[in-house]
């Protein structure tokens, strides 16, 4: 038995210590934000965040997570921003991330299947760099992670230009 | 429950019955009538309902409005990105029904118990008439006639604005005009359900004047993106059945091995596991996914195949392609365009060019791969959970390798990956394999293939080459086009796994296979240069390479992706027309226009006008520099990048395009940086502009990515990469300034496909910018560093 913090919540889990924790978070305990891409990580699709750092769950053993590391999925990014900015219960509830939010206004994805690492990459590179030139962008999206972030619709210019409004939208604050 | 009926109603040739119910409730239904083969009872004109499909003789199948004023829409037209049915479909039903386009408040999509149409997820806007439109047409008409008889007004006096029919100083809702009846519009349809074009519907129904449009043309966001985004969806790899299994395939060896001995278990390691061998088809299933993973990695060091050398190899490629394939294999195709005796004048001619052109393999390369759940239950009923471009077509081959009839099997659709042609023949690589393995354990069965497995054992785009001959006049102009295009078969949709375990599928490619499965190589690159007065272009087909030669049947296999055939006859015409614009030592945008236009304005045809539309766009909008090429400072040699521009252009499905490309070359190293890609599209009139220009630069992206980096690599046993670092495409950072001009062309009078061809231009664009920048030219793709370098030093 194993207990993983994932999106603010203690999970037990049932797996063996070198099960990837993608197969234990999409199969026991039902966060499927994260994708199964090419389990090399070579792609990002199973991106999720380890205290605040963008991780390849594909390649990371349920026993290299220690219970006390903060995982967020793409389903704990609205509560993290509502955490982050201290907003009320109620409100949380309907708020979704700031870079949830402009992915849906500048309809970024076109399959979606790349699109939860992506998201969880421009939450960290706007968690540190708040407004970041689209030459940073472009460098954290290709070279800050294990592998570049791959979109093989190629929505590379719809995710610079959501994640330059997922910065002004943080920088209002709401 | 009690009710009253009413004599039909003829509706353009669609039947309108109804009856009167004495309860509350009430919709509009459009049904269909079918002439398609499979639908029909043998020797009678009797129509017969199949199971577990909408019956095409009750209410149900594309449009409901209900009481309430909302409206559902059903097509079996999936989703894979482009976003069109859920956003496009809408505006084109809204505006035909004249509702908001919020009116439509459901979209379903795919399943093929719960949708009327099959056919794929491809050229979504039906060159201006999806059957969507004529449904929505359809009805409206018989609304108009219900709603002439409820308020006693003549039709020719009724007008509808947001679902109120208004006339003579009355009016009524769609929702109450409905209300309390139970309304059956049965309209006409022709083709073949699991066929890969499905069914379509026939008649003219009267349609909305374009100048009334309203909705078409803004940019509509698309509802599934919000609930993708939020982790809201449910994926087809999301869906888990009670008591399912996860499974992973071992596959053989090479594209030709036969089984041997398949691996023993390690049962003491691996418990809850188990080994199903059917044919040469080796799978391990397991109760957890990770179990199966490790448990089938266990069992492949552990299995044996016979070995097999059967594929030229990368290197022997297109000699092989030529010499040795056989291009008696299909009848030579002539386009529609052919006219004069370009022979002759090319004969005669004293300014030439003449070249060969080479395009390699290229995979579809999913960012997610293939998965499917699949449940063969004890009554023979089989459903699949998966993620396809053509959920009907699958029902037909699934059928086809069980023995048994379409009837019983349930395609369900989910989102997933893009395929980009892959799986619109009806199967992408894990469905029959999950059917397979669920029907010997008797219990649902999760395949997902890894990421090697999709590179190896999937289809591929297929490689082609073609032979070009340009004569020019002493005005600079093009008197003779000749083109021979030589491509292997295109589309192989026989279910590997089926394949794999000696079952039935469909005949591989051949001369007999219909459409897009045959050997036949037609002419899918429209001539556009109107004004040339000798045209010859020829397509030669020929078997898939090995498929023939490997005893399990494999080899490469072949399948359409994005912008099919057209892609392969396209680079090598736009990469000559720039190297025949250099040789005339005109510059090459001009060169297209002067090929284009007859000399005199009045007589240029509507063709030439939007071809000529679309350069003088693209020109303007890159900041292009009017001169010929190569460029006067081209150096193929040195340290330092030099640069140039290269220009190409299309059409496809009602659509022009032209692109240029400014790229910025190291003749030392051969790397090409695109620096900057400009594309003007003129689709007539565009139904959503942010859509559109969406997917546009998708496939800029993908196309300056076929162009510089991908080549499926294979020696003489099958394709020797196995991941992303082994098939590399583009990454952020290579990305170029992309720049999209829409061209809003109302007086088209229709709506061209755009979500599909961009991917196309960039390659003869960049080729030629490399010609540009160097003074010499590479006829071969992918243009990356390797090839470039050697080129330059020649
Ligand atoms: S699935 Fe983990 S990086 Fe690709
Ligand atoms: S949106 Fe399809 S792979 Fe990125």
């Amino acid at each position: 038995m194993a207990t993983l913090n994932v999106n603010g919540v203690q999970r037990e889990v049932e797996a063996s210590p070198d099960t990837p924790l993608l197969y234990v978070l999409r199969n026991d305990l039902q966060l499927i934000g994260p994708q199964f891409g090419c389990g090399l990580a070579q792609c990002g699709a199973c991106a999720v965040l380890i205290d605040g750092k963008e991780a390849r769950s594909c390649v990371t053993a349920l026993s290299d997570v220690a219970a006390h590391q903060e995982i967020t999925t793409l389903e704990g990014l609205p509560a993290r921003w509502a955490k982050q900015k201290g907003l009320s219960a109620d409100e949380a509830k309907s708020a979704l991330h700031p870079v949830q939010q402009a992915w849906i206004e500048e309809q970024t994805p076109h399959c979606g299947f790349c699109q939860n690492g992506m998201m969880i990459k421009a939450t960290e590179l706007l968690e540190s760099n708040p407004n970041p030139t689209v030459a940073q962008i472009k460098d954290a999206f290709t070279n800050s992670g294990p592998s570049p972030n791959l979109c093989r619709c190629g929505t590379y210019t719809a995710i610079i230009e959501a994640v330059q409004h997922a910065a002004t939208i943080m920088a209002k604050g709401r | 429950m009690a009710s009253i009926s009413e004599k039909p109603m003829d509706v353009f040739g669609a039947t309108l019955s109804r009856r009167h119910f004495l309860k509350a409730g009430g919709i509009l239904a459009v049904g269909f009538s079918v002439a398609g083969p499979e639908l029909l009872t043998a020797g009678t004109s009797q129509r017969t309902t199949m199971k577990n499909s909408l019956d095409p003789t009750l209410p149900s199948s594309w449009i409901e409005i209900h009481p309430d004023n909302t409206i559902l829409i059903r097509t079996g037209k999936n989703d894979f990105g482009q976003s069109t049915t859920f956003t496009a479909y809408r505006q084109i039903v809204a505006d035909e029904l004249s509702v908001p386009f919020e009116a439509i408040t459901t979209v379903i999509a795919g399943d093929t118990d719960k949708t009327p149409d099959g056919s794929g997820a491809f050229d979504f806007l039906g060159g201006g008439m999806p059957n969507i439109r004529k449904a929505a047409a359809y009805t409206h008409q018989a609304l108009l006639d219900l709603a002439s008889e409820r308020l006693g007004v003549p039709k020719s006096k009724l007008a509808v604005k947001d679902g109120i029919v208004s006339g003579g100083g009355k009016s009524v809702s769609y929702g109450d005009l409905v209300k309390d009846q139970q309304l059956k519009l049965t309209i006409p349809v022709k083709g073949s359900l699991t066929s890969i074009s499905g069914l379509t519907i026939e008649g003219n129904p009267p349609m909305k004047p374009v100048s009334e449009y309203t909705v078409i043309g803004k940019s509509f966001k698309n509802s599934v993106t919000s609930s993708k985004v939020a982790a809201k969806e449910t994926w087809a790899t999301d869906v888990r059945l009670p008591g399912m299994l996860h499974a992973r395939v071992v596959h053989p060896k090479t594209l030709g091995s036969t089984l041997v001995s398949a691996g023993k278990l390690d049962q003491a390691k691996f418990p809850n596991s188990q080994v199903i061998v059917k044919g040469n088809l080796v799978g391990v299933v397991a109760s957890s996914e990770w179990e199966a993973i490790q448990a089938a990695d266990q069992v492949a060091k552990d299995t044996k195949w016979t070995d097999w050398k059967g594929l030229p190899g990368n290197a022997k490629l297109y000699q092989q392609l030529r010499k040795q394939s056989d291009w008696t294999a299909a009848p030579v195709q002539k386009s529609d365009d052919t006219k004069g005796s370009p022979a002759a004048v090319l004969a005669s001619a004293h300014k030439k060019h003449s070249a060969t052109y080479e395009l390699p393999y290229m995979k579809h390369a999913p960012i997610g791969p293939t998965m499917a759940l699949a449940d063969v239950q004890a009554d023979g009923t089989v459903h699949i959970y998966t993620h396809n471009q053509n959920p009907q077509a699958l029902r037909g081959e699934i059928a086809k390798m069980l023995h048994t009839t379409p009837d019983q099997v349930i395609v369900h659709a989910y989102p997933g990956p893009g395929h980009y042609g892959r799986s619109n023949g009806g199967n992408a690589g894990a469905e029959d394999e999950a059917v397979l393995l669920s029907q010997a354990v008797g219990k649902p069965v999760r395949v997902q293939w890894m990421r090697a497995d999709d590179m190896q054992w999937s289809t591929q785009s297929p490689a082609a080459f073609s032979d070009i001959q340009i004569a020019l006049d002493d005005n600079h102009k093009i008197v003779a086009y000749q083109a021979d295009h030589y491509m292997p078969a295109m589309q192989d949709d026989r279910p590997v796994g089926a394949v794999l375990a000696g079952l039935p599928t469909m005949s591989a490619p051949d001369v007999h296979s219909g459409g897009a499965t045959s050997t036949v190589n037609e002419i899918q690159d429209p001539w556009i240069y109107t004004s040339v007065p000798n045209v010859l272009e020829r397509g030669h087909g020929t078997f898939q390479v090995g498929q023939k030669a490997s005893p399990i049947a494999v080899g490469l296999r072949d399948h359409s992706m994005r912008t099919p055939v057209q892609y392969q006859q396209n680079y090598p015409r736009e990469l000559a027309m720039n190297e025949a614009a250099a040789l005339a030592g005109v510059d090459a945008i001009q060169f297209r226009i002067d090929n284009a236009r007859t000399g005199n304005k009045k007589t240029d045809s509507a063709k030439a006008e939007r071809l000529i539309g679309v350069l003088n766009s693209v020109r303007d909008a890159s900041g292009w520099d009017t001169r010929p090429s190569p460029h006067s400072g081209a150096v193929s040699t040195g340290p330092q990048p030099v640069r140039g521009r290269g220009v190409s252009s299309l059409l496809r499905n009602g659509t022009y395009w032209a692109c240029v490309c400014h790229i910025a070359v190291t003749p030392d190293s051969g790397v090409i940086k695109v620096e900057k890609y400009t594309i003007a599209v003129d689709p007539g009139i565009i139904v959503n502009p942010l859509q559109l220009k969406r997917q546009v630069q998708g496939g800029a992206v993908m196309g300056i990515s076929h162009a510089l980096l991908e080549e499926v690599l294979f020696d003489e046993s099958g394709v020797t990469q196995y991941d992303w670092n082994s098939y590399p495409i583009l990454t952020m950072a290579d990305i170029p300034e992309i720049k999209v001009e829409l061209i809003n062309n109302p007086k088209v009078g229709s709506y061209g496909g755009g979500s599909e061809a961009a991917n196309a231009l960039a390659a003869p664009a960049i080729a030629a910018a490399l010609h540009d920048a160097t003074g010499k030219i590479l006829r071969r793709l992918p243009l990356k560093p390797e090839y470039v370098k050697a080129m330059l030093s020649t």
